[in-house]
């Protein structure tokens, strides 16, 4: 019965608690709302970031990424590749090999980061091939062919059709020299990327490059990000059998988890604010509803009530009320959080900076029970453990004093 | 044979304030509230009947002297266990007010019950058969806003007999009644003391309780000025 009438206490002054309701479900359906759409944006970035060159994850030979060198390889991957795609959450593992060299055509050099795919598995796993602004893909039946970046070609003058020089150092420490025939010139829209990258079938560049089978990574990907974060262990499980180790997405693109983290951090700071201004008013009105009823309580300890069971009737009120006001704010967010989520969110004119961030120009939100529980809940947490200043006053409280309040 | 005291108080003395302010409301006072008491307080504004029936219930504790409730001495004990007390051994009518206003009548009677940690469906019963007694069938749902003055504080006696308590204290219970109601409320009370043997104690000022009480006491200045049984 004690929470029944603390039910009902909150609906004694019916507008202060749909007041106090609606703050609170509002406070809570932008946190929901936001938050979804927040990590829903680095879901796009990150996954975007990752499909143009990486893949979400990559095997690579010990001490490779800090110090790439050809000299540095997985000999035979076969093995390696197949073990990977056993695993339900990767869809492709595939092979490459990286080279940095200096590409020339006539007079002029540029150097550049030249690797050795598989064209048809790198399909599913770079953008690369849909990137492509002129000519075509590398194709299966490929060989001596290469797809450049805009800005690579732009430098060196090449078009469709021409042929570059291809220099740099094998495996063997000889020197790795071939001609080339651009197939295709692609824009990823990231400058570093267009501006470095050349990709050739992976065969012609582990000849021309002495590799005798070895390659330098293999990149995975799956249909979601998130299940090959899942499947981590058991992946860096599968490299180490290998002698080889694995490199997660932070790994991979340690500025793009930096920058997420930074953001997370101002916005969190913001979402913070937002919960415990929410706190305080609702803090403020439970505690004005304790004092105008001190006559009342004064009545209740007479009967026999004790400070405490009115003290915790008092708790329950303000979780009650919290726990309403989310639950709309939850379902409220849900709602708007769903129906972007379907239709997407666009930034008039941002389309250019958002490109450099992997970000499309439609950004989704997109539900987690961490995204759409966690602001509601931080609410109702702060509340109940704000709820000790009332029930602290009630604790404090004289019946004779209270009564003639 | 000697029967006990329910409520025994002993050189009782309450000093409100300090210094200047200070308000000497009870010197002295040593009384004996016998079971089956039908008594009433009475004595002019500010002689100190509040205060007296404040000590006699638990409600506050004495600057010095002894009170004995049942046997056990206030003297010493904490918020909680005055409460316990209270609950157990004391009845409360007060003025008005006195009710919870988003409890039903029915409700009302329940809560001290659960308070006494009755299953519900003997706390339902109970309340309805103490309504039924007071006067109140039929009336059982009604919030206290939907009820008269005089069957408000039907109520609240209902409540403070509810759970059997050793005596049932009343502070100008009628003040806010017509001398109808008044007349009716009285008659209750009375009746519930012949019948159950309930005690009462009653502060009030007014001729027509007074009229049944089968012990008078007359406060002036703090002190016990007359105390006569008829
Ligand atoms: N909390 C308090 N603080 C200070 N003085 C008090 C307090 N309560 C009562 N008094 C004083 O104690 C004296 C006795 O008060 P009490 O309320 O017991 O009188 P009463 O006989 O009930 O009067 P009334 O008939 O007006 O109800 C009065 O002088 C009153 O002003
Ligand atoms: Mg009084």
């Amino acid at each position: 019965m004690i929470a029944s009438l603390a039910w009902r206490n909150i609906w004694r002054q019916p507008t202060r608690t749909a007041l106090s309701l609606t703050g609170m479900a509002f406070a809570s359906m932008l946190l929901v709302f936001m938050l979804s759409f927040q990590f829903g944006s680095y879901d796009s970035m990150k996954a975007n970031i990752l499909r143009i060159i990486d893949g979400f994850g990559q095997v690579q030979p010990p001490g490779y990424k800090d110090d790439p060198e050809i000299t540095k390889v997985i000999r035979d991957p076969s093995g390696l590749i197949a073990e990977l795609e056993s695993l339900p959450q990767v869809t492709t593992a595939s092979a490459r090999a990286n080279g940095y060299v200096l590409l020339a055509n006539g007079e002029r050099s540029f150097a550049a980061a030249v690797a050795g795919v598989d064209p048809v598995k790198e399909v599913r796993i770079t953008r690369i091939a849909s990137l492509i602004k002129q000519g075509r893909p590398l194709r299966a039946d490929d060989d001596a062919a290469i797809v450049l970046g805009e800005a690579l070609a732009r430098n060196l003058r090449l078009k469709v059709g021409d042929r570059v020089t291809l220099l740099g150092t094998a495996m063997d420490g000889s020197v790795a020299a071939d001609v080339l025939k651009v197939v295709g010139i692609f824009r990823t829209g990231i400058t570093e990327i267009d501006r470095q990258i050349a990709h050739m079938p992976l065969d012609r560049f582990r000849e021309t490059f002495v590799m005798d089978g070895a390659v330098n990574e293999v990149a995975i990907i799956g249909r979601d990000l998130r299940d090959i974060i899942n499947a981590e262990p058991r992946l860096r499980a599968i490299a180490a059998r290998h002698d080889a180790v694995y490199l997660n997405w932070g790994q991979l693109q340690p500025a793009v988890k930096q920058a997420i983290t930074l953001d997370m951090t101002t916005a969190s700071l913001m979402y913070g604010t937002l919960v415990i201004v929410v706190v305080f008013i609702i803090l403020n009105t439970l505690y004005m509803s304790v004092l105008e009823r001190t006559r009342e309580f004064g009545v209740l300890l007479a009967v026999g009530m004790k400070p405490g069971q009115i003290g915790r009737m008092v708790w329950m009120e303000i979780i009650f009320l919290s726990l309403v006001g989310t639950g709309i704010g939850i379902v409220l967010g849900m709602g708007l959080a769903w129906y972007f989520g379907r239709v997407g969110v666009t930034f008039e004119g941002m389309q250019q900076i958002f490109s450099q961030w992997g970000l499309p120009p439609r950004i989704y939100p997109r539900m987690t029970p961490f995204r759409v529980l966690a602001g509601p809940s931080a609410i109702i947490l702060l509340i109940a453990i704000a709820g000790i200043i009332p029930y602290r006053r009630v604790l404090g409280l004289e019946p004779v004093k209270a009564m003639n309040a | 044979m000697m029967t006990e005291p329910i409520v025994s108080c002993r050189g009782v003395n309450k000093i409100f304030g300090s210094g200047e302010l200070q308000v000497h409301a009870l010197r002295d006072v040593d009384l004996d509230i016998m079971p089956g008491d039908f008594a009433t307080l009475a004595g002019p504004s500010g002689s100190g009947k509040t205060t007296l029936l404040n000590m006699v219930g638990a409600l506050d504790t004495p600057t010095s002297g002894e009170v004995v409730i049942d046997g056990q001495s206030l003297r010493g004990m904490g918020k909680s266990e005055l409460s316990d007390l209270r609950l157990n051994k004391v009845g409360f009518v007060f003025q008005a007010y006195n009710l919870v206003p988003v409890l039903s009548a029915r409700e009302n009677i329940e809560f001290v019950l659960e308070l006494h940690g009755m299953p519900s469906a003997e706390r339902r019963d109970r309340a309805r058969e103490i309504l039924r007694e007071v006067g109140l069938e039929g009336l059982e749902n009604r919030r206290p806003a939907q009820l008269s003055g005089g069957q408000q504080q039907r109520v609240a006696v209902a409540r403070a007999l509810v759970a059997r308590p050793s005596i049932v204290l009343a502070d100008e219970p009628t003040a806010n009644l017509d001398s109808k109601t008044t007349e009716e409320l009285v008659q209750l009370m009375y009746r519930l003391n012949r019948e159950f043997g309930t005690t009462f104690v009653i502060g009030t000022h007014d001729p027509r309780v007074m009229e049944h009480s089968k012990r008078h006491i007359e406060l002036l200045d703090g002190r016990i000025a007359s105390d006569e049984r008829s």
